[in-house]
């Protein structure tokens, strides 16, 4: 492509940015929802357009124009007895598996930290840049640093008894877990750390003057009042790691996650559209999984507004206060 | 161009679910006038001094200052400017460039503008600091600086909301003197709006008590104090007594109440049998352990005498509701030998206000 | 008027302001301390031992998932090659005088940080329109919620989906060649540079990373005092200047937060070079990767060094360059 094109999709891209910083609001904003809407097109268009060709025939091909809809071969291929398919299925299931003990480490990681972070301690500040340092770390390099010192380790875990062979199950996949659960820890940390800023501290304090003990006071009162954090940490671990690939790449040795097996497929064999139906299943099985923890969430926040409500006797007239915007 | 300030005309504020804020608030503000809306929170008045400063539209009703119409111009065009809650100064920017914001909008050129800021930083004390951020400065120096940055565009009227907010009472304190210097030296109108009593009462040439979303009075200091208008106002301002009853009898301009206490005489008129109610200073109550008067005196039971340093003020249960009075301080130890114990509460007809219904 | 002011007489004004002095200096006496961990703690100091239990499963993951495996990256760069792997503690140069040996090294690091830079700027042009509608246009939380989670979503989905699903579109049966072949018939012939070549590659990497730029900026627009907006506006600002004088300084802190993630982790991409690129497009991410297959870990591990550091200075100009302590 030319210059001259690129300069005109620049100009055609800055067209929003341009119109927010100049135009009053009544005139940007129609700029802007229109912009918003290409925007989403743009995130999601070429997933709809997987979706439409994985519903083709079996003539279908990777790319358009698309053959015999809605016929549903390819998912139906998901299930041939291949060899191919039965390593899809084979990945699926390691990566539930994987995904399910990477959210529960990631709750209790996510929790610990979260109550260590409400004490002052040295080391606070490294800490906490040390866990927003995993969101920075570029994957590939993560995946090749475990994984020199997994071959720099191996030896010497088998000199104490560890049967360690790399990329082996069922120890092959603690390096695995490892580095899903650090990618996962910052937005676990994150939504812990949202949970205790609303936490007041005081329903803790008096649970100890009733006499109630450390552990008695963590069990009974704190840990009902952050459940649903403790909950929502758990379902980041098991979304991201689900759907980890570069961290996981070069420490997974003969494991192959669903990712990996995906990776696998797209760069050596012969792609064929059950390559879409297959990422299509996986997008549907991670929005589920959002719809459920937004379900859950929502109940969860509605119980807590009853609650309220009912405090202070219903007595407040809550839609006039919401509707009056001024200060007093 | 007319002189007449700062006029509300039927002003009504509706906010969607039908909820009234502010109700047929009319007002005349006076240039040059130091006015105080006063109110609890809830009661409509910084909606009000949001529909002055054009942050909010008047449902119905118009605005105008000398003589001009307001309605629909936007706050940028209004020749008034507020002083917010918490300041809002801008805290990316020096103190000079925050003072020095409003002319930069204006168009005024670099120099210019610079020199006239300096002028309003000196003006407000703050010289030594004009290159320091907000944050690194205190509370009574930041609410300085966003009186400085309204100052220098040289509003027909300032607009403060809860200025004394933020501040610890020994600062407000301060503050006040401060402020109401300053305004005197101006001579631009100050509408400030608080919920703190003494503050309005120290500060305002005017006071304009709101609650439930309509003016209650207005009046000056003295005049709220002394004559309440009714009983939500004498009630707000505190340290007065309410009395309710039904009229015994009126003649020559002085009527006589029925209250479950005794009979009480005050200065006004009405109709035999109507209900009525009026109130009494705590100041102007005489205590004394001599025999109930026939008019104008109760027994009460003193429960605590409160010592407040120049006065002492008496908390007294009249069968189960609150009375009060304020006596000089030197008369703390007489009286608390009488906590417990029944005194009579008098006062004089002149001291007796009646309250409209 | 200011300037007549001046002039008068002063005296009430001083007195007042000398006592103002006064009560300050006694306001600033109990300014409470700024804390100094990341988060205010309340409550009594409890054991230290209690602390420690909190802090360690957390530090502990880290260092051995994180930390451990990046100092890895540097030792194992300084070490003896070996035929399958490296010689621990052997230290030398030459994994990095294997690197330099032909300028392929030097000139893909060149193109991947002009790429990863200008995807970033383009983040920013796409991204903060997007932010500022979510947090500005639209009015109520709810609804606020409901789209922002609509753009965040496919965050969950799995990243080599996100990338085959390009295929359909940019492919030279794709959708982008249908329209322009087809519908607005503005070329005879697809375009093949769409795929295989760095535009697609810029396409894939600024869908999957730009999210990483909404998110804070949004967060930050989100968070904005209003009355900084208000007050600018009673100063008689006009929209475009309450937008440049105020709302985007403001928001710079989120653009920062935005441009490091998104250059960091685009400088360290290797998967969507890969199945985008086909094989004809090197970033240093596929340099890594090739030297790791051949293998010459030490080689691999001097590349990955190399890019750590580009990408710090990188990070530290930005730092400096927005001067983040001015602005926050």
């Amino acid at each position: 492509m030319s210059l001259f094109t690129y300069l005109i999709i620049l100009i055609i891209i800055s067209i929003p940015f341009a119109a927010m910083v100049f135009l009053p609001m009544k005139w940007s904003k129609p700029v802007l929802v229109a912009s918003f809407i290409i925007f989403i097109l743009f995130m999601y268009g070429p997933m709809m357009t997987m979706g439409v060709l994985s519903l083709q025939g079996p003539e279908g091909s990777m790319t358009l124009p698309a053959h015999d809809l809605f016929s549903g071969h390819w998912y139906s291929q998901l299930n041939a007895d291949s060899d191919l398919m039965a390593g899809v299925r084979d990945g699926i299931g390691k990566s539930l598996w994987i995904s399910l003990i990477v959210a529960g480490i990631t709750a209790i990681l996510s929790l610990t930290l979260g109550m260590a972070f409400r004490r002052s301690f040295r080391g606070s500040g490294i800490l906490f840049y040390a866990i927003l340092l995993s969101l920075m770390t570029p994957g590939l390099l993560l995946s090749l640093g475990l994984s020199f010192l997994l071959y720099y380790a191996t030896p010497y875990l088998n000199d104490v008894g560890i049967n360690y062979h790399t990329g082996q199950a069922p120890l092959g996949f603690v390096p695995i877990i490892g580095v899903q659960a650090v990618w996962a820890l910052p937005f676990g940390f994150l939504v812990m750390m949202s949970i205790f800023n609303r936490y007041d501290a005081r329903a803790e304090e008096a649970a100890r003057d009733l006499g109630a003990s450390s552990v008695r006071t963590f069990r009974e009162v704190t840990l009902p009042l952050v459940w649903t954090g403790v909950f929502g940490a758990g379902l980041f671990g098991f979304t991201l790691a689900l759907n980890e690939f570069e961290r996981t790449f070069l420490v997974s040795g003969a494991i192959n996650t669903l990712p990996l097996e995906l990776f696998i497929i797209t760069s050596t064999s012969v792609l064929r559209p059950y390559v879409y139906s297959l990422g299509v299943v996986t997008i549907l099985f991670s929005f589920l999984l959002i719809g459920l923890f937004l379900i859950v969430s929502a109940v969860a926040g509605r119980k807590k507004a009853l609650a309220i409500d009912e405090d202070d006797g219903g007595s407040m007239n809550t839609s006039a206060m919401h509707a009056a915007p001024s200060g007093d | 161009m007319s002189d007449t300030g700062l006029v509300l005309k039927d002003v009504y504020r509706v906010f969607p679910g039908n909820v009234t804020a502010v109700s047929d608030v009319n007002l005349e503000i006076k240039n040059g006038e130091y006015v105080v809306f006063l109110g609890p929170s809830g009661c409509g008045k910084t909606t009000t001094l949001r529909m002055i400063g054009g942050h909010d539209d008047p449902s119905s009703g118009t605005i105008t200052i000398d003589g001009e119409l307001l309605n629909g111009v936007t706050p940028a065009k209004r020749p008034i400017t507020t002083v917010f809650q918490h300041y809002a100064l801008f805290p990316h920017k020096s103190v000079l460039q925050n003072v020095a914001f409003g002319l930069k909008m204006q168009g005024m050129d670099k120099a210019e503008r610079e020199t006239q800021a300096k002028a309003a930083i000196e003006l407000v004390g703050l010289t030594a600091m004009m290159d320091r951020k907000p944050r690194e400065l205190s509370g009574g120096q930041q609410q300085r600086v966003a009186l400085g940055r309204v100052l220098v565009t040289r509003p027909k009227a300032i607009l403060l909301d809860e200025p004394l907010g933020g501040l610890d009472r020994l600062l407000q304190l301060k503050m006040r003197v401060e402020l109401r210097a300053l305004q005197r030296e101006l001579g631009i109108t100050f509408i400030h709006v608080t919920h703190n009593q003494e503050e309005a009462l120290s500060m305002a040439d005017r006071i304009v008590v709101m609650g439930d979303a309509i003016v209650q009075q207005v009046g000056t200091p003295e005049k709220l104090a002394r004559q309440p208008r009714n009983e939500f106002v004498a009630t707000f301002m505190g340290d007065n007594n309410v009395l309710k009853g039904t009229i015994a009898s009126a003649s020559g301009g002085v009527i006589v109440i029925d209250t479950p206490y005794g009979k009480v005489e005050v200065e006004g008129t009405g109709n035999v049998g109507d209900e009525s109610s009026m109130a009494i200073r705590a100041s102007a109550v005489k205590v004394s352990t001599d025999a109930v008067p026939a008019i104008n005196g109760i027994k009460v039971r003193l429960d605590f005498a409160e010592y407040l340093g120049d006065s002492v003020k008496l908390h007294m249960d009249l069968d189960g509701k609150p009375f009060m009075a304020k006596v000089h301080e030197e008369r703390y130890a007489e009286i608390r030998a009488y906590e417990g114990k029944d005194i009579t509460a008098s006062w004089t007809r002149e001291d007796g206000h009646l309250l409209e219904q | 008027m200011v300037t007549s002011l001046s002039s008068n007489d002063h005296h009430a004004l001083d007195e007042a302001k000398a006592e103002v002095a006064a009560a300050e200096a006694v306001e600033k006496q109990t300014l409470p301390e700024a804390p100094l961990g990341i988060m205010a703690t309340s409550g009594p100091v409890r054991s230290p031992l209690v602390t420690l239990a909190w802090i360690a499963p957390g530090t502990i993951w880290l260092l051995l998932f994180l930390i451990a495996p990046l100092l890895m990256i540097v030792l194992v760069s300084l070490w003896e090659r070996t035929p399958v792997g490296f010689e621990a503690f052997s230290f030398t140069g030459a994994a990095y005088g294997r690197l330099f040996e032909t300028s392929v090294y030097t000139n893909t690091l060149r193109d991947t940080v002009i790429r990863s830079v200008i995807i970033t700027l383009l983040c920013i042009l796409i991204g903060y329109p997007i932010a500022f509608f979510l947090a500005r246009c639209v009015k109520t939380v709810k609804f606020q919620i409901a789209l922002f989670i609509v753009v965040l979503a496919p965050f969950w989905v799995a990243y080599v989906v996100r990338i085959v699903s390009w295929l359909p579109v940019l492919g030279r049966q794709g959708l982008i060649n249908y329209f322009l072949v087809n519908v607005l018939q503005v070329v005879q012939e697809p375009v093949d540079a769409l795929f295989y070549s760095t535009f697609a590659i810029t396409l894939a990497l600024i869908q999957l990373y730009v999210l990483f730029m909404v998110t804070p900026i949004f967060f930050q627009l989100a968070t904005l005092d209003n009355a900084s907006v208000e007050a600018a506006r009673d100063l008689g600002a006009t929209p475009s200047r309450v937008f440049r004088e105020v709302i985007f300084p403001l928001s710079l802190p989120g653009v920062l937060i935005g441009c490091i993630f998104v250059f960091v982790l685009t400088m360290g991409e290797f998967a969507t070079v890969r199945l985008i690129g086909g094989g004809t497009i090197q970033s240093v991410g596929t340099i890594v990767y090739e030297a790791y297959v051949l293998p010459d870990l030490p080689k691999a591990a001097a590349g990955a060094t190399i890019l750590v550091a580009v990408m710090t200075v990188g990070v530290a100009i930005m730092l400096r360059f927005s001067k983040i302590r001015e602005v926050v």
